[in-house]
């Protein structure tokens, strides 16, 4: 087990760097003048003496001042937004769409799952039929299509709640929802095909043939396994909705994580874009390995393999 | 067998994450003003600002000599007694600083607060883009600022040298520049001709890095002399604080618009407190030379230091500011209007999508929105033309929208480029049908443009009447150039970014019916844009400009030979001498009679560019409020805002 886990890790850092090096060489070929604040051209000495200051004049040393400032989680400055550095940017977004994100996922398993079981236990019946069309609506439907329409049902025909922005309560059932929809569908289905699997198998014959309450059957002795998988989907889909949907965010209005991956890019601010990049990286490396360790526990099999 | 409870433990993650949220949540009250910047704002600091939102809370919260007045824009009284003593030569502006003017921690203004201001815009660690405000209008400030950016350039690459980095030709020409490079040059093993050539530069920048020099040591002499000789230099800059109250501006020649530039944020004060914040240790430069301060210092709230936090000393202060999502400002208690304002608490909210601004205005969460560049702004201008909503205003803007030429390279991509000849430029401009573009293309109300000065803004300028579309003569100049109805003119690239899309297909459309053109549409993303037009790698492409000051010399200087925003790289000598005429003529009437006559050879003659429109911005003021006028700046005063509630 140990020996398992030491394996993960000295991959996720070589993942790391792998991500770190191929960032930072997409980042040094981006056309485009960080320091230009507008369509008015900059002296050439200026712009020269300022990539000097960052060190951006000379790659390698930048590729090593970066990389040794990031260790220290300090992201350096961000070049669109000279007030800020990049660690203060990413520290006031993430909790932000962590919170969304966080609260998405939970919603997303709390409804997800039950759908997927109800639907596998009664197969074909139309419930089955109708929670299985419901699923393929909620994954073709696009975020920036749900959001509009639940944000003019509820914000606009029925100002019950926030058209967006942020800051109370009340600014979060909306975006959570909106994030959800795709999620509850992904993991419905995956609940209903693991459940139709187990439903299938010897030892749940053998439970029946025993006597066990056909309910415990279902949520307790099926369930157990048939969740496994939507726990493996769960954690590269936990670092996905919390480092942000730009969809989400721009549609509610919510200061998060997602709109500062497409700005920064679309500014060319190599500094942020490397630490939403490595920031990310982080978290879907880290919430994969916790997993990792969530599933051993859940099902002895896997450590009995090693 | 462990209890199995998914639901039980993601239920109550869920109840944990949502009490979190409640006692992370604001329950301050909300502000008695609330206005919209859909992107939020680049930077809090005047010298690096570029953008109108940016400026709208600048001259919130601070106060320079002179204000702007809220529905004309014209030059009022600020920090200084209006209007201060101006000689009779009109060269040297005597600013008295009122008794009164009060930083937001109680200390008073002074002369050599705005001096400090002011000289942060000249210094290259700055990155001003509007450092040619001082250069072309203040004694000395061209000569300083040459000087420090010549000794900036040299000190970096001999810092690069001197860790044993490579330094690239760019770098190895800003050092030849030097006055130093004599001393260099004798350790070179044969002398170098050095001119502006990029090969030359390259073998430079090798030769240097190989040669047998003790660059730490040269360095540290550069470093030392510079630091010794800055104070020097600067004191020949023609600003002086002769005492604590009264500041003596000396300009170069007489600038009508002075009063004027001097409410530009460029032209703000900046509290002593900065100081504390300045890197470089003794000598307060950096290893490039570079006079820099810690980007923190516009944040509220203590820093590092014992810096006390961003001071202002406008009707307004910074109290709390949230990246892309809000900026509070309360009133400055030390301000003189501070018993008058009926509005002590302004937010600036950021809201990404506009269209959710737009319903959080039409929900009545938000009071004001500066900006409406919504997809449906031709719906907009409609409801606002017709009176419907009489709470949509459109503000004519002091803007232009154009197309510029390349009119230097002579190929571009391996193709000829025809718009080197005056003459086809012309025809293309004669082609174009503008009401098409402005009324059936956009629709969004703004105001054709024959002339590159929106005319009607400036007082006593009589623009030139430009050129009326003319398909007829547009053909005869083409088939004079040697292109009959288009045969022989290669395929013309017109570059633009996104937004421009529709205006260009139907340029394209126009040139291609009327004058048998072909055109290759080319849409590239801003900054792909930037650096293709840095390149003069296209033959049109688009372009638009917003004046900075109320003089025609605003845009027109842009046509200078040799401009940084010249991007269409025209040079005609006879228009770069009318222009130095008038800088240099005292009789106001005379002035801008050269200035006219400068841009009668722009719109009439020479069409480096065709001016299309004269943008139309529509704002929205929700009818309880008052006090906020439309203005073409589209700067708004908030300490005159009242809202009723």
């Amino acid at each position: 087990m140990i020996r398992h886990l030491a394996r993960r890790l000295s991959w996720a850092i070589v993942t790391l760097i792998a991500v770190y090096v191929i960032t930072f060489f997409m980042v040094v070929m981006i056309p485009g003048k960080p320091f230009q604040q507008s369509d008015r051209n900059m002296p050439i000495e200026v712009e020269r003496a300022l990539r000097a200051q960052y060190s951006m004049d000379n790659n390698w040393l930048y590729f090593w001042e970066f990389l040794g400032g990031a260790v220290r989680l300090d992201f350096g400055p961000s070049f669109t937004y000279n007030d800020w550095t990049c660690t203060q940017i990413v520290a006031q977004a993430l909790p932000i769409s962590a919170t969304i994100g966080i609260l998405a996922i939970l919603v997303a398993v709390l409804i997800g799952v039950p759908l997927g079981v109800i639907s596998a236990s009664r197969r074909n019946s139309w419930v089955d039929v109708s929670i299985v069309s419901g699923v393929l609506i909620g994954i073709s439907l696009p975020t920036f299509v749900s959001g509009a329409a639940l944000m003019a049902l509820f914000a606009v025909a029925w100002p019950i709640l926030p058209i967006g922005g942020w800051g109370t309560l009340w600014h979060l059932p909306l975006p959570v929802i909106t994030l959800s929809l795709p999620f509850i569908a992904y993991i419905c289905r995956l609940t209903r095909m693991a459940m139709l699997d187990a439903l299938s198998s010897d030892y749940i014959r053998t439970a029946i043939a025993k006597g066990v309450e056909p309910r415990d059957v279902l949520w307790t002795h099926a369930l157990k396994v048939a969740f496994l998988p939507v726990l493996s989907y769960v954690g590269p889909a936990t670092a996905q909705a919390v480092t942000g949907s730009f969809v989400v965010e721009k549609v509610f209005g919510v200061p998060g994580m997602g709109q500062h991956f497409v700005n920064a890019a679309l500014n060319a601010d190599a500094g942020l874009i490397m630490s939403t990049v490595l920031v990310f990286s982080v978290l879907l490396i880290s919430l994969n390995f916790a997993i990792d360790i969530l599933y051993a526990w859940l099902d002895p099999r896997i450590t009995m393999a090693y | 067998m462990t209890a199995f409870r998914p639901f039980t433990w993601v239920g109550s993650a869920l109840a944990i994450v949502l009490v979190f949220v409640y006692f992370n949540s604001t329950h301050e009250p909300p502000a008695d003003f609330r206005y919209v910047n859909s992107s939020g704002i680049h930077t809090l600091d005047p010298a690096r600002m570029s953008w109108t939102q940016d400026f709208r809370v600048a001259l919130n919260i601070w106060e320079g000599l002179t204000t702007s007045d809220p529905r004309t824009n014209q030059p009022q009284a600020g920090a200084a007694v209006f209007p201060p003593e101006v000689s009779p030569d009109k060269l040297t502006y005597t600013f008295e600083i009122r008794d009164d003017a009060r930083w937001s921690n109680g200390d008073p203004v002074l002369a050599g607060d705005f001096i400090r201001g002011w000289r942060r815009g000249m210094e290259p660690g700055t990155g001003t883009d509007y450092t040619f405000l001082f250069t072309d209008n203040i004694v000395g400030a061209n000569e300083y600022v040459q000087w420090r950016q010549q000794a900036t350039g040299a000190l970096t690459a001999m810092d690069r040298l001197r860790h044993g980095w490579g330094i690239d030709a760019q770098a190895a020409m800003s050092l030849s520049r030097h006055d130093i490079f004599e001393a260099i040059q004798s350790q070179l093993s044969s002398d170098v001709d050095v001119n502006d050539d990029r090969e030359e530069g390259e073998a430079l920048a090798g030769r240097l890095a190989a040669a047998d020099i003790d660059w730490e040591v040269l360095y540290e002499r550069v470093f030392d002399l510079h630091v010794a000789d800055m104070k020097r230099r600067f004191a020949k800059v023609g600003l002086e604080a002769v005492d604590d109250k009264t500041l003596v501006v000396k300009l170069l020649r007489p600038c009508p618009y002075f009063l004027d530039l001097t409410s530009f944020p460029l032209f703000l004060p900046c509290h002593a407190s900065v100081e504390l914040l300045r890197e470089g240790g003794a000598a307060g430069l950096t290893p490039e030379g570079l006079v820099v301060y810690d980007p923190q210092w516009t944040k509220p709230g203590r820093g590092k230091n014992g810096y006390p936090g961003l001071i202002t000393n406008g009707p307004y202060s910074v109290s709390d500011w949230k990246f892309k999502r809000r900026l509070r400002m309360s009133a400055n208690p030390f301000h003189r209007a501070f018993e008058m304002m009926a509005s002590q608490t302004i937010d600036m909210l950021v809201y990404e999508n506009i269209s959710a601004a737009l319903m959080a205005y039409e929900a009545g969460d938000v009071d004001f929105l500066p900006g409406m560049d919504v997809p449906y702004d031709h719906e907009i201008a409609r409801l606002a033309k017709t009176g419907q909503r009489p709470d949509f205003h459109i503000c004519k803007t002091f803007a232009t929208y154009f197309m510029s030429f390349n009119c230097v390279d002579k190929r571009i991509e391996d193709r000829p480029n025809p718009f080197i000849d005056a003459r086809v430029r012309r025809a293309f401009a004669l082609a174009v049908d503008k009401n098409a573009i402005v009324n059936a293309v956009l629709q969004r109300g703004d105001h054709v443009a024959h002339t590159f000065v929106p005319p009607g803004a400036l007082a006593g300028y009589h623009s030139p009447a430009g050129l009326q579309m003319d398909i007829a003569q547009a053909k005869n100049l083409l088939e004079k150039s040697g292109y009959p109805d288009g045969e022989g003119l290669p395929a013309v690239t017109l570059l633009y970014v996104p937004s421009d899309e529709r205006v260009c297909q139907a340029l394209a459309h126009m040139w291609e019916t009327n004058l048998g053109a072909k055109v290759e549409l080319r849409c590239q993303e801003t900054k792909s844009f930037a650096q293709s037009k840095a390149n003069h790698q296209f033959m049109i492409a688009r372009g638009n400009w917003y004046g900075d000051y109320y003089d025609p010399t605003t845009f027109l200087g842009c046509f200078d030979t040799g401009n940084g925003n010249n991007d269409s790289g025209y040079s005609n000598k006879v228009y770069d001498a009318l222009l130095d005429r008038a800088r240099n003529t005292t009789n106001e009437t005379q002035r801008l009679k050269l200035l006219a006559d400068a841009e009668r050879m722009i719109v009439e003659e020479d069409f480096p560019i065709i001016p299309l429109l004269h943008y139309a911005s529509p704002i929205a003021i929700k009818p309880s409020v008052s006090g906020l006028f439309p203005n073409p700046r589209l700067w708004f005063p908030f300490q005159y805002v009242s809202v009723e509630r």
